[in-house]
C-alpha cells in the first residue's frame, strides 16, 4: 500500500493539533486525515477549515488501521490511545510532555518492535525539536559528555499547566553517569536564547526530556533540563494555577548546549530556535508522522526524535516549513 | 521603640523570604562576543 492511501488520525484539535492537521495535509498526499477531539464541534471546525481530505469525529471514533499513523496531541494520557493504535498495526506520534506518560509510551518499545511499528515519543517543541537539535549537535563530536537543554514558553493550556506543575517536586537528573535527585525550581542559570528572546533565568524542572536523551546519546555523563520561570512561577508552583492559562503562549525558544570531544580537544556547540511553541510542535509532530508513513525513521520501536530521525534532513525539512534553527558562534556562552 | 522593632522584624522577614526565593546558582554571565547565526546552506542541505 502506498503512503497516500494511508490515513493519519489526529487526536486533539487544540493549539497544536489544529495546526498539525494543516501541516499534515500540506506535507503530502493522504487517504484521509481524521481529526478527533472531546469537543466534537472544535474538531468539525478544524475539518471544515482545511477541507479535503480531513474528516472529524469524537475520540471514540479513533480507529486506525495497519500502516496508518496516529498523531496524539490531546491533553489527556496518550498511552491508552497508543496501545489501541499499536494493536491495529498503526504508527504513533505523541506530543506528550508529561514524564509519566512519556515513560509509559517508551515502555511500548518491545511491542512496537515486534509489530514493526514506530512510536515517536515527545514529538513537540521540547521535548521534540530540542531532541533533534541535540542529535544535530552531537554529530559534530566524536564523544559527547554533557547535554544541557533550556526552554522558554508554552503552547496551549495543557502545556501551560504542565509548565506550572514542573517547577514543584523532585527532578531526577543524570549527573556523572547516575541519577541524582534535585529540587525542581532550583539551580538558577542565566541561559541565552536566540534573539529576540535573549537572556532568561532558567531552573530545573520536572520534564521528560531526560528520559529521551540519556538513551539517545551513548556515553553521555550529564544531562540537565531547565525551563524559564519567574519568582511568581516558583512560589506558586505548589499551588493550583491561580488563573486560567492563555489559549496559547507567546513566542518561545529552545536552546541546547552539547559538550564533548573532537580528537584531543574538548569543545561545545550551542544550538537554538525561536518560534511559538505550539506552531513549532505542530510542524515537528506532523513531519515525524509523515516520515513514519514514508518509512524514513531509523528503526521500529519506541523512542524520541534524537534516536529516530536523521537530524540534518529533519531540520532542513523543518526550516522549509519556517521552523529555523540557529547556532551560537563566537565566545562561549558562560552559563 | 515598638514601631522600630516591628519595622526591623518586617525587614528581617522580608530579607529571609527574598533570600529563600533567590535560591542558589551562579546565574551565569552574558556571552562576551559572537551571536546567533541561522543554520542554512551547508549546515542543512535541501531535502
Amino acid at each position: 500500500m502506498v503512503a497516500e492511501e494511508h490515513r493519519a488520525l489526529l487526536v486533539g484539535a487544540g493549539a497544536v493539533g489544529a495546526r498539525a492537521a494543516r501541516q499534515l495535509v500540506s506535507l503530502g498526499p493522504l487517504g484521509e486525515l481524521f481529526v478527533g477531539d472531546l469537543d466534537t464541534d472544535l474538531a468539525a471546525t478544524v475539518a471544515a477549515t482545511i477541507g479535503e481530505p480531513v474528516t472529524a469525529g469524537a475520540v471514540e471514533d479513533f480507529v486506525p488501521g495497519p500502516g496508518d499513523v496516529a498523531v496524539l496531541a490531546s491533553a489527556g494520557e496518550h498511552r491508552p490511545l497508543a496501545e489501541r493504535a499499536l494493536e491495529r498495526g498503526a504508527h504513533v506520534v505523541s506530543v506528550s510532555d508529561r514524564p509519566g506518560d512519556v515513560a509509559a509510551l517508551l515502555d511500548l518499545d518491545a511491542e512496537a518492535r515486534e509489530r514493526r511499528c514506530h512510536v515517536v515519543v515527545g514529538a513537540g517543541f521540547s521535548p521534540g525539536l530540542s531532541c533533534v537539535l541535540v542529535a544535530r549537535a552531537a554529530t559534530t563530536f566524536e564523544w559527547v559528555d554533557e547535554v544541557h537543554v533550556a526552554r522558554i514558553g508554552t503552547g496551549g493550556p495543557a502545556c501551560a499547566h504542565h509548565h506550572h506543575d514542573s517547577l514543584a517536586g523532585v527532578v531526577p537528573e543524570w549527573w556523572d553517569g547516575q541519577w541524582v535527585r534535585r529540587r525542581a525550581g532550583s539551580g538558577r542559570q542565566l541561559c541565552w536564547f536566540p534573539d529576540p528572546v535573549g537572556g532568561v533565568d532558567c531552573y530545573r524542572a520536572v520534564t521528560p526530556d531526560r528520559l529521551l536523551l540519556v538513551d539517545a546519546v551513548p556515553g553521555v555523563r550529564r544531562v540537565s533540563i531547565r525551563v524559564a520561570a519567574n519568582r511568581r512561577d516558583r512560589v506558586t508552583a505548589h499551588l493550583p494555577m491561580l488563573r486560567r492559562p492563555h489559549p496559547e503562549g507567546a513566542v518561545g525558544a529552545v536552546r541546547v548546549e552539547v559538550r564533548g570531544r573532537r580528537g584531543a580537544v574538548r569543545d561545545e556547540q550551542v544550538l537554538g530556535a525561536v518560534d511559538r511553541p505550539a506552531l513549532a510542535a505542530a510542524a515537528v509532530c506532523a513531519l515525524a508522522a509523515r516520515w513514519a508513513l514514508d518509512g524514513r525513521l531509523r528503526r521500529a520501536g519506541a523512542g524520541g526524535l534524537a534516536e529516530l530521525v536523521e537530524p540534518i534532513p529533519f531540520l532542513a525539512a523543518l526550516a522549509e516549513r519556517g521552523v529555523k534553527a540557529a547556532s551560537f558562534q563566537g565566545a562561549a556562552a558562560a552559563s | 521603640m515598638r514601631v522600630l522593632r516591628r519595622a526591623l522584624m518586617a525587614l528581617a522577614v522580608a530579607g529571609v523570604i527574598a533570600g529563600a526565593l533567590r535560591l542558589r546558582g551562579s546565574g551565569g554571565v552574558p556571552p562576551q562576543g559572537g551571536g546567533w547565526r541561522e543554520l542554512t546552506g551547508t549546515d542543512l542541505p535541501p531535502t
